[in-house]
């Protein structure tokens, strides 16, 4: 099978002098074509700073990344974004809207550069997107008129729209009630059928145990990785119970 | 604390910090200038005054006079210190000939005066007062500040030689604006000359207290004595002394209001991005109980020091300027005497400068009260609102480029945060079209009929030389017989007695001849073609008090005639005093003649000009251009001078202000930059939507400063213009300049700015600013 990502012994500081933070020291991991994978660890253990390093928003110290069969050390920062806008998706744990559109414009908004005379055909996939993700009354309201869920609905429509080769999430559920945070997450299941690979950095076991691999991270190392099968949507409370003893275990 | 606070945050945004400074010490150096020029103006005014002794009280008079009547009034008047009456020789500017060139274009009314007795003394340059001997002319300050004359010059007046032996102050008089000028000569040279001219009486009265001047006004009033000619008091005198300078002052003081709203601006915006920026901290300290006062005075720090570093500085520039722009009041009015009051003023205006900032960051520091604590801790910025362009979709857009219509939708959507810079850039462009326009119109060709000056190529003037008619005739001879001249006038200017309101008679200048040759435009009615027609200036009209279609009675040959005013027009020369008509007279002396020719091929203006000045040397020739740049040459330069700083000074303010927006737009926008960025859109893109919103403000901006221009601009600009004696006028623009080279200066001073603004779109990191 395809690796979609390659990363290779990736290091990254922040700060300086003194106050040098070692956030990745030494990461290796690797991705496969339509693989879900979630990254889970307790909060400074750089499982976000592994996501941004990943998807290129970010630059590593030392190591390699390489996306797509590309080191993403010699992509320049215009084909960076061309990446991300092609072939990659984003999903925050806050909405990331931009205020000032309206909820199809924000999520039309990457399919658009420099693409204007496809406006229609680009509208009608995203209002398409919005139906199948429950959405679809919602084109015409501002971002201030909906709730959190629906506004992170719009935000894997807009993740979407490009038709990308991943799905980054942040968090995704982070910020949502538990019905909200189970409806996107059957959401991602749905799109991960289809055959887009998504990776989620998250605290939750409840949206880990509903992925394929599971990475814990503490320190900025992976310091265990577990398996589990497909998610068929039956034994959720039996795949909690393994993340949470495996949790235990490492003691994160 | 405080010191590393502000440290860093100076450091941070050191082209905003300078910036600021900039425009604050500009402010306080111009309040500083205005402070100290109207401490050494009224000082240096009042020291004239005492020194000179100006009348209290002062009619003019024109006309008979009853010496005793008024010597009897004075004795039964208890409030009256001193009393004389002065003469003073009214003599034609063309008779009066300084090293050579006569004072014929000169708007003065020049006479001559002895140095009086008791009061109301003409003073050096060094404040004595002057005592003239025979041959010896003292010239008034104004011809040594505009060089026409200097020490040693002869000086013939109706033929009799002086040599300029100085130059005096006149405490009534110094003024451009006071129309008349008194030269000073000796008591026998004025029994000599007074016969060339027109005696005036000066009737002046010192008072003992002065406060009683209007008391003594209605007296002199209610006594029916000589009261032919304007009436002056002592306050008037020294607001006629105070204006040129105060003008300037005016100018200075409004160029200053600019510049501390510019620096306000400034201020605003990097306040309010800086609250922006620290939204969370603010309520984070309001939660564990700091009170807003506490948490104003970190942000105020940082101001007292800016503010302070800007005000000593602009103190400290002022002394570079102040010699220049005292060096005027000092000529006209000589030392002020208080120098330590005048420093003292300057560092209060430098104060007040330094207050009304503090005072402003204080008042936008006032929005902390609205800071909710629990809001600004949970959502970490303050909830915009945004109204408007919802109309404007994106996906509806298959027209404009993405990256366009991002950044001009986002101008529809924040309106007001782009006010300010819409407001600046139309302010700049209208300080740049209205000056070019005004050049343009003075600077055309077709202006000069404006001027009263036909629209010829080639003119002789024939002046102080006898014979005049004979002379004429010759020349009109050569011409006609001159094939490359296509047509010419001859006219001939006389000077007759018109009778005025008050049954009295005037002296005013009337040019006979063909006025049709070479039309001057008359703003109202046309120009004289029957034998009873007659064109007056604006300015005789104005002051005969006479329209179109009234009558006229000018004494032609001894003999009364009524003539009917057909037209009325605009004119600078002869001090704009002058009238048109047709009608034949060889009675009155011929004061001047001059013949306007126009030539069939214009290149050889030059060529024909020395032509005609060999031949005929008694003659003065001068090719049109060069005519006008001898009328009001200056004027033009110095309209030119000020369209040239205005468009300099609209462009830094453009470049600084769009500079300094577009750095604080990035700052605050540094979230949305994160996410477009996150989306895949690049750096290029999203510095081509901030040009897009910069252009775009622009276009509307110059656009509506351009409309402005040609409106508000036009009025203003026609106010200005009246001065030099024209009365009705429009923009004569230069489509090139106005349309095309201007907008392009500022477009290319936008482009620039933004392009540097923002630069540091590049260093928003996605992963640090994505988070809100």
């Amino acid at each position: 099978m395809k690796k979609i990502i390659i990363a290779e012994n990736i290091v990254k500081f922040f700060g300086e002098g003194d106050e040098k933070l070692n956030v990745l020291d030494g990461v290796s991991v690797e991705i496969n074509e339509g693989e879900f994978v979630a990254v889970m660890g307790p909060s400074g253990s750089g499982k976000t700073t592994l996501m941004f390093t990943l998807s290129g928003m970010d630059g590593i110290d030392s190591g390699k990344v390489i996306f797509d069969d590309r080191d993403l050390a010699a992509v320049g920062e215009n084909e960076l974004a061309d990446l991300r806008r092609t072939k990659m998706g984003f999903v925050f744990q806050q909405p990331t809207m931009l205020k000032n559109l309206n909820i199809l414009d924000n999520i039309i908004l990457p399919s658009m550069r420099g693409n204007r005379k496809n406006a229609v055909e680009i509208s009608q996939k995203a209002e398409e997107l919005m139906k199948r993700t429950g959405i679809g009354e919602l084109e015409e309201r501002e971002i201030t008129q909906v709730s959190g869920g629906q506004l992170q609905r719009a935000g894997i429509c807009r993740a979407l729209i490009n038709n990308p080769e991943i799905i980054f999430g942040d968090e995704p559920t982070g910020a949502l009630n538990s019905k909200s945070a189970q409806e996107i997450m059957d959401i991602f299941r749905e799109i991960n059928a289809d055959g887009t690979t998504i990776m989620l950095v998250t605290h939750d076991a409840k949206v880990a145990a509903q992925t394929e691999r599971v990475m814990f991270m503490r320190d900025g190392k992976i310091i265990r990785e577990m398996r589990l099968a497909k998610f068929s949507g039956t034994d959720i409370d039996d795949r909690i119970n393994r993340v949470t003893a495996k949790m235990q275990e490492i003691g994160i | 604390m405080y010191y590393r606070l502000i440290r860093n945050d100076m450091l941070k945004s050191k082209a905003i910090t300078l910036i600021t400074i900039i425009f604050v010490a500009a402010a306080a150096m111009l309040i500083c200038l205005a402070a100290v020029l109207v401490v050494n103006l009224t000082g240096a005014i009042d020291t004239l005054m005492t020194q000179a002794k100006t009348p209290h009280f002062m009619q003019m008079h024109s006309g008979e006079i009853d010496t005793e009547r008024l010597w009897s009034f004075t004795e039964h008047n208890s409030n009256v210190d001193q009393f004389q009456v002065l003469e003073f020789l009214n003599v034609d500017g063309a008779r009066i000939v300084i090293d050579g060139k006569s004072l014929a274009d000169s708007v003065q009314d020049n006479g001559f005066s002895t140095q009086s007795e008791k009061f109301d003394y003409l003073l050096d340059l060094d404040g004595n007062v002057i005592n003239a001997a025979d041959g010896e002319i003292y010239v008034p300050i104004c011809y040594m500040k505009d060089g026409a004359a200097k020490i040693g010059d002869k000086v013939a007046i109706c033929g009799k030689q002086f040599t300029v032996a100085g130059f005096l102050r006149d405490s009534q008089m110094n003024s451009l604006l006071a129309s008349s000028k008194r030269f000073l000569i000796s008591k026998n040279d004025y029994a000599d000359i007074k016969g060339f001219g027109s005696t005036e009486y000066l009737i002046e009265f010192r008072l003992k207290d002065l406060s009683q001047l209007s008391a003594f006004e209605n007296a002199y009033a209610a006594t029916g004595l000589e009261a032919n000619g304007p009436t002056i008091t002592y306050p008037l005198f020294k607001t006629i002394n105070a204006i040129s300078d105060g003008l300037m002052i005016a100018v200075i003081l409004l160029v200053s209001a600019l510049v501390v709203a510019i620096a306000f601006i400034c201020i605003r915006f990097t306040l309010l991005a800086k609250i922006e920026d620290d939204y969370r901290q603010i309520g984070v300290m309001k939660a564990i109980g700091l009170r807003t006062s506490d948490i104003k005075k970190i942000y105020l720090a940082k101001y007292i020091v800016t503010a302070t570093v800007g005000c000593i500085l602009g103190f400290a520039l002022s002394f570079i300027f102040r010699g220049m722009l005292l060096e005027n009041i000092r000529l006209y009015f000589g030392e002020s005497g208080s120098s330590s009051l005048a420093l003292l003023f300057g560092i209060i205006g430098v104060l007040l400068v330094f207050l009304a900032i503090i005072a402003f960051v204080s008042g936008v520091l006032r929005r902390f009260r609205k800071i909710s604590a629990a809001e600004a801790i949970r959502f970490g910025t303050a909830q915009e609102k945004t109204a408007g362009a919802k109309h404007l979709r994106l996906s509806g857009n298959r027209l404009i480029d993405t990256n366009i219509f991002l950044g001009v939708r986002d101008v529809f959507a924040r309106k007001r945060l782009y006010a300010t810079m819409f407001a600046v850039l139309v302010i700049a462009a209208f300080i740049i079209i209205v000056p070019q326009n005004l050049y343009n119109t003075i600077s055309s060709k077709s202006f000069i009929t404006y001027m009263g000056i036909g629209n010829c190529d080639l003119r002789l003037d024939i002046q102080q030389t006898d014979n005049i008619s004979q002379k004429a005739a010759e020349i009109a001879k050569t011409m006609e017989s001159d094939k490359s001249v296509s047509k010419y006038v001859v006219l001939t200017t006389k000077t007759f007695n018109v009778k005025t309101e008050g049954g009295l008679e005037e002296r005013i200048k009337i040019e006979l001849g063909d006025h049709s040759v070479f039309p001057v435009k008359y703003y109202q009615g046309r120009a004289p073609a029957a034998k009873d027609d007659i064109a007056l200036s604006a300015i005789n009209a104005d002051e005969l008090g006479k329209n179109v279609g009234d009558d006229l009675t000018v004494v032609i040959d001894g003999k009364q005639k009524d003539l009917t005013v057909c037209g009325i027009y605009s004119d600078i020369t002869n001090g704009g005093k002058t009238a048109k008509a047709v009608f034949n007279d060889n009675s009155a002396d011929i004061m001047w003649c001059n013949i306007c020719a126009e030539l069939l091929d214009k290149s050889l203006v030059d060529s024909k000009v020395s032509q005609y000045a060999d031949r005929f040397n008694f003659a003065k020739v001068s090719g049109i251009d060069e005519y006008i740049s001898q009328t009001f040459g200056t004027t033009k330069d110095s309209v030119k001078k000020a369209a040239d700083a205005a468009v300099a000074v609209a462009l830094l303010i453009t470049v600084l202000v769009t500079l300094l927006f577009m750095k604080m737009l990035v700052v605050k926008d540094r979230y949305s930059i994160a996410v477009i960025k996150a989306f895949g859109f690049t750096n290029q893109d999203i510095k081509a939507q901030y040009l897009a919103r910069a252009v775009f403000i622009l276009i509307v901006g110059i656009i509506l400063g351009t409309l402005l221009a040609n409106t508000l601009g036009e009025t203003l600009a026609g106010i200005v213009i009246s001065q030099l004696g024209v009365s009705s006028f429009n923009f004569a623009i230069n489509p090139l300049a106005t349309y095309l080279l201007c907008p392009l200066m500022m477009v290319f001073a936008v482009l620039i700015a933004t392009i540097i603004g923002v630069s540091a779109v590049g260093q928003i990191k996605i992963s640090q600013n994505i988070k809100e």
